[in-house]
């Protein structure tokens, strides 16, 4: 390959995509290193705080997109208080300084500000696409500057984010001139919308394909806007309150049937369930549905819906559905790859909406699932044994027993047997949650057979530091390890540092790990930034000897290649 | 983690106290605990089960309108002029009308809301202040379907305010009792 010229080798590099591969392409030599890091456009960064904006640009000045993770996974639960970190601003601002020609940001779990959404838009010609998830801090004055100022956006993609919604003009921000928007997703805001700047907006939009409304967007709204965009894809749903004889919901059975090239539907967010009929003449065609906020549908119009939904491919639903459901579900979608089961009831009033069998249901009607979570009130061995033997491809498995400890509920025994059929049958799973009363032997299994896990969530789970030791011992290719509530403590914390190397982050919440083990862990490892989060004043940790063998609320590592982080909060003490 | 259900039957008639279930409303502010919220028995944590908290302030927002399970809300329901009571768990019922036609059934009479009327019998209720007040002014619950409804039983079309600053009908309401026509 040295033969050929560095133009020839940097157009291989770019059928080369995915962000591991061109990681290992440039670890062969200093020239495949240097061609590599030119030619890259695409920059994934798992955390924002393993490295910073002036290496990142350093190394690639010709970065053209960027992902950025901020929190912790266990952020999503409230286990991590709001001002912890993950602040965008700096990279905005770093970005802008350089004249990198950003052209597309995608923002999870940080803390992005108005100010640092107007410096986005006003810093980079050419920017087209911002895909925020789960991020906060920011108002819809923010939104308000990328729709004027970003001439070329294609995509504003705002998912389930905290958005403080002002109720100001937003959307008639957008230039009559912006006529290139493929993806508009809103579904998160909570406040009014402008119904008519939206209307004009999807009118001039011929590329629109992906339109996720909020819940003020109303049903004859709604039949106006599909009349608009007949070409739409990707479509979410805001309010389906409706009444079935007026003309609105007429008008949006007509419009619907014209939308020949929806293949995903969301939203529902408040609905009428009689009325999600007018969906049935396309649901022939749908690869995605997603009704897990659609609260107020109950099982029986699920279950009609989905029986029209031959093709579906990705099904995300609220245990409302019951086990009957995902058995009409098992014998309806025999594509289905990926499904997701959400508890309705948070207060588990022993209502068993599902259980064990939907599952078993699911594994042996579904050759194709490959990625599931599954809430459910109870599980047993035996079931977990038999999805284990119907599915052995399984790439995520995440299983969330909503009562903590809950054994088998036939014969009472823990339920280690059942995942580690589960990891011993699936050669390629790569990530894995965990519920129910578990013991040390499961994390066996795990070390064991989990040879591609790199995502693995305990919660209440374990007897004592060897279950975790199996983990670490085992999983050569671990890359997140989150653990709460469970038994493990210095001693498996310490055992083997040099791990943590080889592992974006390790979350441990309520376990037993003590102040003066984090301690000595910090020492021992300099290029680890070891967190304590201790948001509760009385128990501040105190630097005396004594005091070490204090217990450690909430802890947080990650390697980094930057030292400590200069933006934590007086709470966050990083050792 | 476990909680028992209450009983399910949605009316019994009560010469002396029932059987205290735990959503049982009373005479006295113990109304306020059978708002299964704010139990502490049934309060949920923030940080279990694992979703995301888009998802727990929809859940929370529809825990009203769950049916057939063990949310109830107990309350006595009397005819003025007649003594003995009768009890009602307003939960299992979907809203205004579905509660006019089971007291019509109940007491034999045609029962409405909202209009003062010399033929029929009117509901009011005993609100958390101890004021008494016309059956059908506010919503029924937090995410209330609007709907319009036939003239024998109107309830006030009110907008489903999205800032939710009403208080609801089943969060307010302490008793129930039906009037006499003569007295409108």
């Amino acid at each position: 390959m040295n033969y050929f010229p560095d133009e020839v080798i940097e157009h291989v590099f770019d059928f080369v995509t995915s962000h591991k591969d061109r990681n290992a392409i440039s670890l062969v030599c200093k020239s495949w290193y240097k061609i590599e890091r030119y030619s890259r456009q695409k920059v994934f960064i798992g955390n924002c705080y393993a490295i910073n904006p002036e290496r990142l640009l350093r190394r690639f000045p010709c970065l053209k997109s960027l992902t950025l993770k901020g929190k912790p996974h266990f952020a999503d639960f409230n286990l991590v208080p709001h001002e912890w970190g993950g602040f965008v601003l700096p990279w905005i601002e770093a970005l802008a300084r350089s004249r990198v020609g950003l052209e597309e940001l995608r923002l999870k779990r940080m803390v992005v500000t108005d100010e640092s959404l107007e410096l986005l838009s006003r810093s980079f010609v050419n920017f087209k696409s911002l895909v925020l998830v789960s991020c906060e801090g920011f108002t819809t004055d923010g939104l308000a500057s990328i729709a004027a100022n970003c001439r070329h956006l294609r995509d504003l993609d705002l998912q389930e984010n905290e958005i403080d919604d002002h109720r100001g003009q937003w959307l008639s921000c957008f230039p009559d001139t912006c006529t290139t928007l493929v993806t508009l997703n809103f579904a998160c805001l909570e406040g009014e919308t402008n119904l008519v700047a939206l209307e004009r907006l999807v009118a001039r939009s011929p590329n629109l394909k992906s339109l996720k409304l909020n819940r003020a967007v109303p049903l004859d709204a709604l039949a106006r806007l599909m009349v608009c965009a007949p070409q739409i894809v990707d479509l979410g749903v805001g309010s389906y309150e409706n009444d079935p004889d007026s003309e609105s919901y007429l008008k949006l059975k007509a419009a619907i049937k014209k939308c020949t090239l929806l293949r995903s539907l969301s939203g529902f967010l408040e609905a009428a369930p009689h009325c999600l009929s007018a969906f049935h003449p396309i649901c022939h065609n749908l690869t995605s549905l997603n009704l897990s906020y659609a609260a107020e549908i109950h099982g029986s119009h699920l279950i009609k819906l989905i029986q029209h939904c031959k093709k579906l491919q990705r099904l995300w639903i609220l245990d409302s559905i019951g086990d009957k459901g995902l058995e009409v579900v098992a014998s309806t979608c025999k594509e289905l790859q990926e499904l997701r089961v959400f508890p309705s009831d948070l207060l588990g009033g022993g209502n068993t909406a599902v259980t064990e069998e939907g599952l078993v249901a699911i594994s042996a009607g579904c050759p194709k699932l490959h990625s599931i979570l599954y809430f459910c009130q109870q599980m047993t061995n035996a079931a977990l044994v038999t999805v284990a033997k119907n599915c052995p491809n399984f790439i995520r498995f995440r299983l969330c027993i909503l009562e903590p400890n809950k054994p088998d509920h036939v014969t009472s025994q823990p339920l280690d047997e059942g995942f580690g059929a589960i990891v011993k049958a699936c050669k390629s799973l790569r990530r894995l949650s965990l519920s129910g009363l578990l013991t040390d032997q499961v994390f066996l299994y795990i070390g064991m057979y989990a040879n591609q896990l790199e995502m693995l969530s305990i919660a209440f789970a374990g007897d004592t530091d060897k279950g975790m030791l199996y983990v670490l011992n085992g999983c050569k290719k671990m890359k997140k390890l989150e653990i709460r509530d469970s038994p493990f403590g210095d001693t498996a914390l310490l055992a083997d540092v040099s791990k943590y190397e080889t592992m974006r982050s390790l979350w441990m919440s309520s376990c037993e790990v003590t102040l003066s083990g984090c301690k000595r862990l910090a020492q021992k490892a300099p290029w680890l930034n070891v967190e304590i989060i201790n948001e509760n004043d009385n128990n501040r940790m105190e630097e005396n000897g004594h005091e070490g063998r204090q217990k450690v609320d909430k802890l947080y590592l990650y390697r980094t290649v930057v030292g400590t982080r200069m933006d934590a909060p007086p709470f966050v003490w990083i050792l | 983690m476990e909680v028992s259900n209450s009983c399910s039957s949605f009316s019994s008639s009560s010469v002396d106290s029932t059987k205290p279930s735990p959503s049982e409303s009373s005479v006295n502010l113990s109304l306020s605990l059978t708002f299964p919220s704010t139990s502490p028995q049934r309060e949920a944590r923030q940080d279990w089960p694992p979703i995301k908290s888009r998802l727990r302030d929809t859940l929370k927002g529809r825990r009203l309108l769950r049916r057939g399970d063990d949310t109830s809300l107990f309350v006595k329901v009397y005819m003025e002029g007649v003594p003995i009571g009768r009890k009602l768990d307003l939960c299992a019922f979907s809203g205004y009308e579905s509660l006019l036609e089971n007291l019509s059934h109940m007491f034999d009479t045609s029962i409405i809301c909202g209009n003062r009327d010399r033929k029929h019998h009117v509901l009011t209720y005993e609100d958390k202040d101890g004021d008494w007040m016309m059956v059908g002014d506010i919503p029924w619950e937090y995410e209330s379907y609007i709907s319009t409804c036939s003239l024998t039983c109107s309830f006030i079309i009110s907008d489903l305010n999205r800032c939710f600053c009403f208080s609801m009908f089943l969060e307010t309401v302490r008793r129930l009792k039906i009037t006499r026509p003569e007295r409108y």
